[in-house]
């Protein structure tokens, strides 16, 4: 097996999901690395600053998280996102996965510019490019219309068995032609058809242009997805030079039910490898458990003291309560409870018992 | 008031030592997992949460519908829709799954494992030991003296006699206990391959097949009355998961104008309905934060009985805010019913939160203030105090 690249450390089996039923070669390759522990922190209640590998372990988690899930990659005109649909693509390859790419808006020659030959490999490209239409009437070729379910698990059936990755440059392209609904519920079930066919589909890449589509559609992509990658223009003086920095915001859904959000600067360098350039200095972070002290104290600024010290409090305790029964009382009552009733009268210092019947006075 | 369940509670419970004195031959057939209310009249069901009963007035009353409208993330109000279904199992009622996102057989799993009471008795709440003053121990109460044998009421779950149970969140419900009940489902990828003779991007084919298959269970089952010798009744509980979102075939969450602006809201009719006529309640999540045209959530709200709006806290600015930081968000009680009378009897308090914690959901008043000597938790539990006193 390839040794694997260096930029990807990559877990060891510890109960996570893919390591129950991945292939015997990405076994072998899991087995080489050590283990990492990803520290991605649910935008909870703290936002720590990470150190620079965790940018690179995050990029892991992703892949280690995914499972047939989408995995959408949102660009806008100002940053392409292509480049890192491609660095998907090539760790993909690098996993032994075969990769299933249905292009429709670049040629296939310009997609598989720039990947090193062993990704090349297990690239299958679907050409929805050349012919979207069918006008030429030649075999070959992927139409807009044949993108289903079952579509897709035929053009995957023809590739060699294993893990696969599905990836779709671009997503737009098919919702500008086809129904929201359709093309979501095909999404959904390419899997399951995928699964029926005896394939394994590990997850669906799939590239959108935001601003093609009116928000509501987005949004709704967005809420479908497991993995949301929005790729943008970083500012300037991040990096080095001869490196073009994007930013990424990453949000990502995870099976338990969490949400992680993070953000972070990345270039890409030759052979589609990702380069994080650490974090960007938005929001300080702010500890909770600075918290209390500086709540409000309610009786702070009063001109009454409401505060006890120790003698006062030791003193509070030292009152008597009223109904205070001694220990052998309070032990009998707790224990008859269940009995009929008995009358306890305890005589206080004001009584005057007379064992005396007072009807022995009358004289009648 | 103390819940007494129609059998009552003996005093081994340690409940209350209170009987219900009701000749025995008069007694009804009660159904399990069902109280009346005081208020109304109608048979009750726990949603799941004791918290959200306290919420809703005791309970959701049977033949309703309750709508939850779904946090951004969806995450509460999946919770939500699972602890309705593993309240259904616990009881023994039927269920009736419907998705389209994921196969009803995975959402059973995945249901919460229910908390019997030997297992929750043991873990004391901290906020029902902040009520007594600080010097007061555990062990030896000085002026409580006379209840400190007696376990603690309304906090222990008990066995399925009671009304409204506890459940694990960190644990699965057990396969046995799955088995133990009837279930139907209904996944709409699977029916849509079943009959793929119908357009697939025709949004009302998937709310015509679901309500179909609905109609089919409640007349096959019995459950609106049509075998009158079945002496046993049941309930059957319906949980439909993100209805109206693009995967059941609808285009409200992605445009302005969708093609058939009134397929959600006719489903909402039907469905409505057919609870009313049957033994049967429904929980349904709505991605209400995706449908574009606002007027359609009116409509919607309109036309169920009781609507729930979740607000999760996560990726939001509230999130640091200290005033909310035990809550994972809001809950906001858009409508109650009026079932027989002519106003809701429930209060209507708006600054509703909820706490997620391993074994306990719970909704809170929001605003309570930070006491200076002891935590904050004297408040809420006050607060807590008073909605059982309402119900």
């Amino acid at each position: 097996p390839p040794p694997p690249p260096p930029y990807f450390i990559e877990q060891a089996a510890r109960g996570s999901p893919t390591s129950q039923h991945g292939a015997a070669q990405g076994r072998a390759s899991r087995s080489v690395c050590g283990t990492v522990a990803v520290r991605c922190e649910v935008i909870g209640r703290r936002r720590r600053r990470g150190a620079g590998e965790e940018g690179v372990g995050c990029w892991a988690s992703w892949w280690l998280g995914q499972r047939g899930g989408l995995v959408l990659i949102e660009d806008t005109i100002e940053c392409e996102g292509r480049s890192l649909l491609k660095t998907f693509v090539a760790a993909s390859a690098h996993r032994g996965e075969s990769v299933h790419v249905f292009g429709f808006e670049i040629p296939e020659e310009e997609f598989r510019a720039g990947f090193d030959p062993d990704v090349t490999v297990r690239l299958l490209y679907q050409d929805g490019f050349t012919d979207p239409l069918r006008w030429t009437g030649e075999a070959g070729g992927f139409c807009g219309e044949e993108f289903t379910a079952l579509g897709v698990s035929g053009q995957l059936a023809r590739g060699p068995a294993g893990p696969a990755t599905v990836v779709l440059d671009s997503l737009s392209w098919l919702l500008l032609r086809q129904p929201l609904p359709a093309v979501c519920q095909a999404l959904g079930r390419i899997p399951m058809a995928a699964a029926s066919a005896g394939l394994r589909v590990t997850r669906i890449l799939a590239l959108l242009h935001g601003d093609l589509h009116p928000p509501g559609l987005v949004e709704t992509l967005r809420s479908l997805a497991r993995a949301v990658v929005g790729v943008g223009p970083a500012p300037e003086g991040v990096g080095s030079g001869g490196d073009t920095p994007r930013l990424a915001s990453m949000l990502q859904r995870k099976e338990t039910g969490k949400v992680l959000e993070k953000e972070e600067y990345f270039t890409i360098l030759a052979g589609f490898t990702p380069k994080a350039l650490g974090e960007p200095t938005g929001s300080v972070p702010r500890d909770e458990d600075t918290d209390p002290h500086s709540m409000a104290d309610p009786a702070a600024n009063l001109t009454f003291n409401l505060r006890l010290s120790d003698t006062e409090r030791r003193a509070r305790d030292g009152v008597p309560l009223p109904f205070h029964f001694s220990a052998q009382k309070k032990s009998s009552l707790l224990e008859a409870s269940a009995s009929a009733g008995k009358i306890y009268y305890e005589p206080d210092a004001a009584d005057d018992l007379d064992e005396e019947d007072p009807d022995d006075d009358l004289d009648v | 008031m103390a819940a007494l369940a129609t059998g009552g509670a003996t005093p081994s419970d340690g409940a209350t030592s209170f009987q219900r004195k009701v000749p025995a031959s008069s007694r009804l057939a009660a159904i399990a997992g069902t109280r009346p209310s005081v208020r109304h009249g109608q048979l009750l069901l726990s949603s799941g949460l004791p918290s959200l009963d306290c919420v809703l007035g005791g309970g959701l009353a049977v033949g309703t519908l309750l709508l939850i409208e779904e946090d951004k993330y969806g995450i509460y109000s999946n919770l939500l829709f699972k602890y309705f279904l593993a309240e259904g199992i616990v009881c023994g009622h039927n269920l009736f799954v419907a998705s389209a996102k994921e196969d009803p057989a995975d959402i059973l799993k995945e249901l919460p494992a229910p908390l019997f009471d030997d297992v929750h008795k043991n873990q004391v709440d901290e906020k029902e030991t902040a009520i007594k003053s600080k010097q007061e121990s555990q062990e030896s109460m000085k002026i409580a003296w006379r209840y400190q044998n007696l376990p603690k009421m309304e906090v222990s779950p008990a066995a399925s006699a009671r009304f409204g149970h506890y459940y694990d969140v960190s644990k699965t419900v057990s396969p046995e206990l799955l088995k133990s009940i009837k279930w139907h489902r209904f996944f709409l990828p699977e029916e849509m391959s079943l009959h793929p003779e119908i357009k697939t991007c025709n949004m009302t084919c998937g709310y015509t097949r679901l309500l179909q298959s609905i109609q089919r269970i409640i007349y096959q089952e019995g459950f609106d009355g049509s075998y009158p010798q079945k002496k046993q009744k049941n309930i059957l509980r319906i949980g439909i998961q993100s209805l109206g979102s693009v995967l059941w075939g609808d285009d409200i969450c992605c445009t302005d104008n969708p093609e058939d602006i009134f397929s959600l809201t006719k489903f909402l009719y039907v469905l409505r309905g057919l609870l009313r006529m049957s033994l049967s309640a429904c929980i349904i999540t709505v991605p209400a934060h995706l449908i574009q045209n606002k007027a359609i959530m009116e409509r919607v709200t309109n036309l169920s009985d009781t609507v729930v709006g979740l607000e999760s806290f996560i990726g939001s600015e509230r999130e640091t805010n200290p005033l909310y930081k035990d809550y994972q968000g809001l809950i906001h009680v858009h409508q109650i019913p009026r079932l027989n009378s002519l106003i809701c009897d429930v209060s209507g308090t708006k600054d509703l939160a909820f706490r997620l914690k391993r074994k306990q959901f719970t909704i809170e008043f929001a605003d309570h203030q930070p006491c200076a000597s002891q935590k904050e938790h004297i408040l809420t539990f006050k607060h807590r105090l008073s909605f059982r006193a309402s119900s």
